[in-house]
């Protein structure tokens, strides 16, 4: 192309635009391309649990009455967690996980928007008061993860965490009751 | 000439002077939550300095920039005086009001709830009543510019709206579209709290609406810095735009993509479900293509310029560019920090990665870098362009303005990387201090200390900014009038409406909000969420 | 000649000119938004329902929220019965009942009932019994419904709280929160130690332990049955701390309380107590 030329002719510039675009365009769909693939294979996804709780009575209900937090297995082997986050604490501020297999971790806030991530793993969900908060999980690697809350709640905020105790197969030992506490250390 | 110099300095002064203020106390935030500041400064004083400085450069520095900015283009690129120049003072001195009322909760304690407000957590009722009146404020400026510009086509029928006119309005009208969000959270849901008239109050309604503005505010925040991408740059560089059409397409393209996509700041949340996540994801893959439009489209008005300048061979033109021009060396700065940040958004936008950053300093580090970097930059950029047009006094010597420039860049860059780094690290947000004795948190202080100090070289940067603009008001050396606006390579003689004007975007938003949005607010109505007890910040 | 005969359309026509555009962007925009439709809304759930064994309108349903759980994983169900033991909730009802509690009728139940142990401005004679003026009024009013439940145990206090009717709780709360504090036999400090403060002021995160005044410091936000602990009797605290630790005392909701005093130290106990004791907020 000759350099002393500095009139660029109109189909030029359309074309070079429209080249242009047309590239842009295989980029973005090729982005939704691969989120749409691992949707569809692996089931990728956004939590998507829409299940309305009410927040003023949730230490009256029946699964996050303070009895019934932490982790249960129930009869058909599946583990679930329950926890409740709210102002400043999480409880139980330690939650034992079994290494390994499917874990659905169930959250509920009796007081204002928390949020929460397990350092190490894709476990992120907000927590809002009104809603169950609900992640399905495979811990992968055992060993102590922080579960700290994110979300702005309040003046205690940065003293909000929970401590997540991946425990390998053999000690990870569900009590008569179904229910598995972290291990004293 | 001018009726609107005093009006848009006026703005500007306001705008700058809150965003020197937010510069100081992010600089004391990032050194309280430093391993440096360990057991300085309560939480208390923390989080009502995050809510000062959110509020600052989110709502005052960008709102009042672009409405000054917005008359300057009225009245230079439509060649006309500004219609209604009394409504405009009158909307300056309701946003100030709104300012004032603002900050003196803020300041006494009673609005620490962050500039993105989490209902339950309600402040007083004056930190959103101010909130209000900048919003109104801002409103009567969008009827301004869409009076100014109906008033223009009305004396030039058929005539293309000069491109820099276009995209203010289409600023003006995407504006009044996401405001929608917040306005109705406010007035219905949080002020009504604030009063005391009602105790509880549906946060998942709250966080969906809220999240209605979320997005396309930063693309109000953003498009005056590709306003002067496409009018100004090129002009500066000794070239021309590259292409007319495409900078229009790209404003539209702003318009309709970034209002149904705010679902992506709630992926995490429980109140909605995947299918209409997945939607608005589709949606905010789309308000990537503008920007990548614009790269091209800039790059190529720059390479004309270089070219021009006598830059030969395949990459020739970029040394022969004038990068001693403010103008063009804050786009230069402007488009690295732009790839990176632009990079990061997309990230965040695929979900699956959304999960491992969400929450975490990336997002902190993703906003910094592309808001304060990419756009305050050319922010920076328009200051120095416009003030001695403004003033009559042109600068002494363009050498600070570059330091200042390269400055900002060096800071910002130096700042916000490590913060990425600490996200992915699971580093969260919204911390008054660390536990730097928990062995995980220990290896990430020498990172945030890091940080800090890009964080220091900002405050300096900002200090010059302040200074470089302030001497011109007592400058000795007389401005001589010179060109501002780019030429297009092939000026357009005729556009066809749907490129000068918004009657047929107007309907596809609405189309688009309803099919976005509609389902996921229409649900609170029908069942609404079990509601919360207000938490009131006194 | 007609009129579209006289109105003939040349191709620099704006209407002429628009209408490529009117039906391409329409057409571009409406198909990438359904599209979006087709795959999030129908697409994706029923690909992702037939793997965890769901039919479709169940999978659809789910991921448009109008079913709880995932269109992609089986939802756990609970059966857990709720717990009987019944204990205040705070619902704007209550609420309302607090703002328009009677203050003179609280005044005369006071000085039928309360005012041997608690005083009639709320001014405790004994470290036994704590200080109830400024208390906050709808701390008062949980404990007292939690005296009543047996939520919270106390050899006096379970009998009074029965005894008293449901209807002047509210009134003897409120009364008591109108009454000003008074720092009866004050005590200076001789100095705040470090550490107390940073307590009360900082929290400590590597203990799980939030700033006192996150909750208890009027205004922070926290939550509404934080009670006011300024001006308190230090050893009416320490005894309560040392009760939350041991977890004899129950009635905190979520163990908040219980866990943080399981992790004071005596000397912090001690510390907070002379601290609050002294007056500071």
């Amino acid at each position: 192309m000759s350099d002393a030329r500095h009139e660029v002719d109109e189909r030029w510039i359309l074309r070079t635009e429209l080249l242009w675009a047309f590239g842009v365009g295989v980029f973005i769909a090729a982005a939704l391309g691969m989120i749409l693939f691992t949707a569809l294979t692996i089931s990728v996804n956004p939590p998507s649990n829409v299940e309305r709780i009410d927040p003023k009575a949730l230490h009256l209900s029946g699964e996050f009455a303070e009895h019934n937090l932490g982790t249960t297995v129930s009869g058909d082997g599946t583990v679930i967690v329950r926890a409740i986050a709210t102002q400043f604490m999480f409880v139980p501020q330690c939650i034992a996980v079994p290494a390994n297999r499917r874990v659905t971790l169930r959250f509920a806030s009796p007081d204002v928007i928390h949020g929460l991530l397990i350092t190490g793993t894709n476990v992120n969900t907000m927590v809002i008061p009104g809603f169950v908060a609900q992640v399905h999980t495979e811990f992968t690697r055992t060993g102590d993860l922080l579960m700290p809350c994110h979300e702005y709640c309040g003046q205690g905020h940065s003293e909000m965490w929970a401590t997540v105790q991946v425990l390998p197969e053999n000690r990870f030992k569900p009590g008569s009751d179904g229910r598995v506490s972290c291990a004293q250390r | 000439m001018r009726n609107v110099d005093r009006l848009c300095l006026a703005h500007f002064w306001v705008a700058f002077g809150a965003f020197l203020f937010a510069c100081l106390i992010g600089t004391w935030q990032m050194w309280v939550r430093s391993p440096l500041g360990a057991n300085i400064g309560t939480p208390g004083q923390y989080f009502m300095s995050v809510t000062a400085h959110g509020v600052s450069m989110a709502y005052v520095l960008t709102t009042f920039f672009i409405m000054g900015f917005g008359y300057f283009v009225a009245v230079t690129a439509l060649n006309r005086p500004l219609p209604g120049r009394l409504w405009a003072w009158a909307a300056f001195w309701i946003a100030l009001l709104g300012v004032v009322v603002t900050i003196i909760p803020i300041g006494l304690g009673k609005a620490s709830v962050l500039f993105t407000f989490y209902p339950p957590l309600t402040a007083s009722a004056w930190f959103y009543i101010g909130l209000v009146l900048v919003v109104a404020g801002s409103w009567i400026w969008c009827v301004l510019m869409l009076v100014a510009m109906s008033a223009w086509k009305r004396e030039h029928p058929g005539q293309p709206v000069p491109l820099a006119m276009f995209a203010t309005v289409a600023n003006a009208v995407m504006w009044l579209w996401t405001t929608i969000g917040v306005a109705v959270q406010l007035v219905f849901q949080v002020i009504p709290a604030a009063l005391g008239l009602v105790q509880t109050i549906d946060v998942g309604l709250a966080r969906t609406l809220f999240s209605w503005t979320l997005h396309a505010i930063v693309y109000f925040w953003l498009i005056p810095a590709y306003i002067a991408f496409y009018t100004m740059v090129p002009r500066a560089a000794g070239g021309r735009l590259y292409s007319d059409t495409m900078g229009r397409l790209t404003f539209i393209l702003f318009l309709i993509y970034s209002l149904p996509v705010g679902m992506h700041h709630l992926l995490m949340d429980p109140q909605h479900g995947n299918a209409m996540k997945f939607v608005q994801v589709l949606l905010t893959a789309f308000v990537a293509v503008p920007t990548l439009l614009t790269i091209f489209t800039i790059t190529a008005s720059l390479e004309i310029a270089g070219r021009l300048r006598g830059g030969r061979g395949l990459f020739g033109w970029i040394a022969a560019l004038p990068w001693e021009r403010p103008m063009v060396l804050a786009t230069g700065l402007g488009f690295v920090m732009l790839g990176f940040g632009g990079f990061g958004g997309i990230i965040n936008m695929g979900y699956g990665m959304n999960a491992m950053v969400h929450n975490t300093s990336w997002v902190t580090a993703h906003f910094h870098l592309i808001f304060g970097g990419s756009v305050v930059i050319m922010y920076f950029a328009i200051a120095y362009e416009i003030w001695p047009r403004l003033t009559g006094r042109d600068h002494m010597s363009l050498a600070p303005l570059r330091m200042q420039l390269w400055l900002w860049f060096v800071g910002m860059m130096v700042m916000t990387l490590p913060w990425h780094w600490l996200g992915l690290q699971g580093q969260w947000r919204r911390v008054a201090n660390f536990n730097y004795a928990d062995p995980i948190i220990a290896g990430w202080g020498p990172w945030v200390v890091v940080s800090l100090v890009g964080g220091f070289v900002l405050l300096i940067s900002a200090l010059l900014f302040v200074r470089n603009l302030a001497v011109l008001h007592r400058g000795t050396v007389v401005a001589v009038p010179r060109a501002l606006y780019a030429v297009a390579v092939h000026p357009p003689k005729r556009v066809p409406a749907a490129l000068n004007g918004f009657g047929l975007w107007n309907v596809l938003v609405l189309v688009l909000m309803v099919l976005a949005y509609g389902f996921p607010i229409a649900q609170f109505l029908i069942e609404p969420s079990p509601s919360a007890i207000v938490h009131r910040v006194r | 000649m007609t009129m579209s005969q006289s109105h003939e359309r040349t191709p620099s026509d704006p209407h002429v000119l628009d209408q490529p555009w009117r039906l391409w962007a329409t057409v571009a925009v409406m198909s990438t938004v359904l599209m979006g439709i087709l795959l999030g809304v129908v697409v994706i759930p029923v690909v992702q329902g037939r793997g965890a064994g769901l039919d479709a309108f169940t999978a659809i349903c789910r991921a448009l929220g109008l079913l709880p759980g995932s269109p992609a994983q089986p939802q756990p169900l609970d059966r857990t019965p709720p717990t009987p033991v019944s204990q205040v909730v705070w619902t704007p009802d209550v609420l309302q009942i607090l703002a328009r509690a009677d203050i003179a009728k609280g005044r005369a139940k006071v000085q039928e009932v309360c005012i041997a142990c608690h005083g009639e401005a709320g001014v405790s004679p004994s470290p036994d019994f704590p200080h109830l003026a400024g208390q906050s009024g709808a701390a008062i009013y949980k404990q007292l419904h939690d005296y009543r439940t047996g939520s919270r145990v106390h050899p006096q206090m379970t009998d009074v709280a029965k005894a008293l009717d449901e209807s002047t709780i509210p009134d003897v709360a409120a009364y008591y929160a109108g009454q000003p504090q008074r720092n009866l036999n004050p005590v200076t400090l001789a100095e705040s130690p470090r550490a107390i403060v940073n307590l009360i002021e900082l929290g400590d995160p590597s203990r799980n332990i939030p700033p006192c005044a996150a909750c208890h410091r009027a205004g922070a936000g926290g939550p509404i049955e934080a009670p006011v602990l300024a001006e308190q009797h230090a050893e009416y605290l320490i005894q309560q701390l040392k009760l939350y630790a041991s977890g004899q005392r129950r009635n905190d909701v979520y163990a908040r309380m219980r866990l943080i005093a399981s992790r004071l130290i005596e000397e912090e106990m001690k510390g907070l107590a002379a601290y609050y004791r002294a007056g500071f907020r």
